[in-house]
């Protein structure tokens, strides 16, 4: 098992290398036990605040990555459609205002897979390398 | 009193909150500004001057419960020396997702940018343009109910705000009573619209006024009631759009105030800025004009006096009015560079041309760090 994780490990790198930086896939991550349909408005709505809850009516806790991390501006661009620096724009707006909290940011793949195996309620991204069976992927692609 | 008792209502919620999650969060902007020589314009003048819109502030915030939260925001600005107050403090009850309540002193939902005015970091200026969002009542002691919902794939979100303000203006104190705000706003993803109602009863009383009053009231008690500004009722009307396409974006403000019974002009002004996200930078063009230049008011009843009173108080409706009267437009080119995801860097230069006396005309050029954490 280990010995296939780890090859899976060698096989995404060299993928990596190949394929060049710019398309590392960024996947959503929940929970296992998360059932919801998720899409990108959803995952827009969540992690920019607006929505607090997913389609099925169960709250949602979104786990963002640390502001340096390429993951995380691969995401901001792609699926929240901003660059990372209008992101914390908009928070400060809503932070300012007392309208909202941004959410908790992590260091990496692993401590958003992590935070999301073990809260029902998470919802993370990573690059789709970085994924293991301890959380459900979910690609918007 | 009231303030003091909104202070320490929140300093109780705070220290309740002192075991639960507390946040602490702050903003500053360092903003230098120079004229043309010769010139002055918003408090610059042709010495290079860091007091007159630099700020810093911090933001105290705390969860009391699962539907509870106490925020203190408080702000220090250059040009009240640095000293620090209490702009900010009230208590928001999230009464389900799309509802919250929240009571104290807060900030009037007038303006697209009024929430975050003092918030350098959330937009592309180096300030918000003047002609519209330099208004005496921006703060309000009161309560305010927000309210979101998703119609479709539009994102609707209703204001009510309703209180009291007061500010110092013109060397004179403004109190407004009975204040109500309305606004809504609907965007759909790249496009925003939002439209603003508001009303008060107005009360200003200037010091350097009251010996024409004085004059008026023995000319024509009918004239001096007809423009004194006190407890009389003055309305707000706004309109705003903006496109955003993130390689661009264009948008604009119009903003309608009006105290009909009073001195105190009309005043129309209105803002179109555009730029242009070109990775790190954002060029921006803006430009912002403010019409306050009306007919003399009162003149009806003026024509109403003896005709041996009519000269007097002709002269004492112009000189009240006249000194209020403001016609003006500013062209802005700046650019922002975001150094970093709390860090952004601006400069701009303003020209502002005065139509009524042409010996105000100025350049001035700013640049400004903008800080959040």
């Amino acid at each position: 098992m280990l010995k296939m994780h780890f090859k899976k490990g060698c096989l995404a790198a060299l993928l990596a290398l190949t394929t060049h930086i710019a398309s590392a896939d960024v996947v959503m991550v929940v929970h296992p036990s998360n059932a919801d349909a998720i899409d990108d408005k959803v995952v827009k709505r969540i992690f920019l605040g607006k929505e607090k809850k997913f389609p099925g009516g169960a709250s949602a806790t979104p786990v963002n990555q640390s502001a340096d991390s390429s993951v995380r501006s691969q995401f901001d661009e792609s699926i929240l459609e901003r660059s990372s620096a209008q992101v914390s724009a908009y928070w400060s707006k809503l932070v300012f205002t007392g309208k909202g909290v941004p959410p908790t940011e992590v260091a990496n793949d692993a401590a958003v897979i992590a935070a999301v195996a073990a809260d029902p309620t998470a919802i993370g991204y990573v690059d789709s390398a970085s994924v293991t069976g301890d959380v459900k992927a979910i690609s918007l692609n | 009193m009231k303030k003091v008792l909104t202070i320490s209502t929140l300093a109780l919620a705070m220290s309740t909150a002192a075991n639960a999650d507390v946040r602490i969060n702050g903003f500053a902007n360092l903003i230098g500004g120079i004229t043309s020589s010769d010139d002055t314009l918003y408090g610059y003048d042709d010495n290079i001057g860091f007091g007159e819109e630099s700020l810093f502030a911090i933001q105290v915030s705390g969860d009391i419960n699962d539907r509870m939260t106490a925020t203190g925001q408080l702000v220090a600005r250059g040009s009240d020396d640095y000293e620090v107050d209490f702009e900010w403090a009230y208590l928001t009850y999230q009464v389900t997702d799309k509802v919250s309540i929240s009571a104290g002193r807060l900030r009037l939902p007038l303006f697209r940018y009024s929430a975050s005015l003092d918030v350098g970091y959330s937009y592309h200026w180096v300030n918000a343009p003047r002609a519209v969002y330099d208004v005496p009542f921006n703060n309000l002691d009161g309560v305010r109910v927000d309210y979101n919902t998703f119609v479709g794939d539009w994102e609707i979100n209703l204001q009510a705000g309703a209180g009291t303000y007061e500010n110092e203006i013109a060397g004179g104190k403004l109190e407004g009573s009975n204040t109500l705000v309305f606004s809504a706003e609907a965007t759909y993803e790249w496009f925003k619209v939002r439209g603003v109602y508001g009303r008060s009863n107005a009360t200003l009383e200037i010091p350097d006024l009251a010996p024409a009053f004085a004059q008026m009231q023995q000319v024509s008690p009918e004239l001096a009631g007809f423009l004194s500004l006190n407890d009389d009722s003055g309305t707000f009307l706004g309109l705003g759009v903006e496109v955003d396409q993130f390689d661009w974006f264009v948008s604009a403000e119009i903003t309608s105030i009006e105290t009909e019974e009073s001195f105190s002009p009309k005043d129309v002004a209105y803002y179109v800025t555009a730029g242009a996200r070109i990775n790190k930078w954002t060029p921006t063009l803006t430009y912002e004009s403010l019409d306050g230049n009306n007919d003399i008011k009162g003149l009806d009843i003026v024509a109403g006096l003896p005709a041996q009173l009519q000269p007097a108080g002709a002269a004492l409706a112009a000189g009240v009015q006249l000194p209020f009267m403001e016609e003006y437009d500013v062209i802005t080119a700046g650019v922002r560079y975001d150094y970093d995801t709390n860090v952004a860097f601006k400069a701009d230069v303003s020209k502002y041309t005065d139509d009524i006396d042409e010996s105000n005309d100025a350049t001035l050029v700013r640049v400004a760090v903008n800080y959040v954490f």
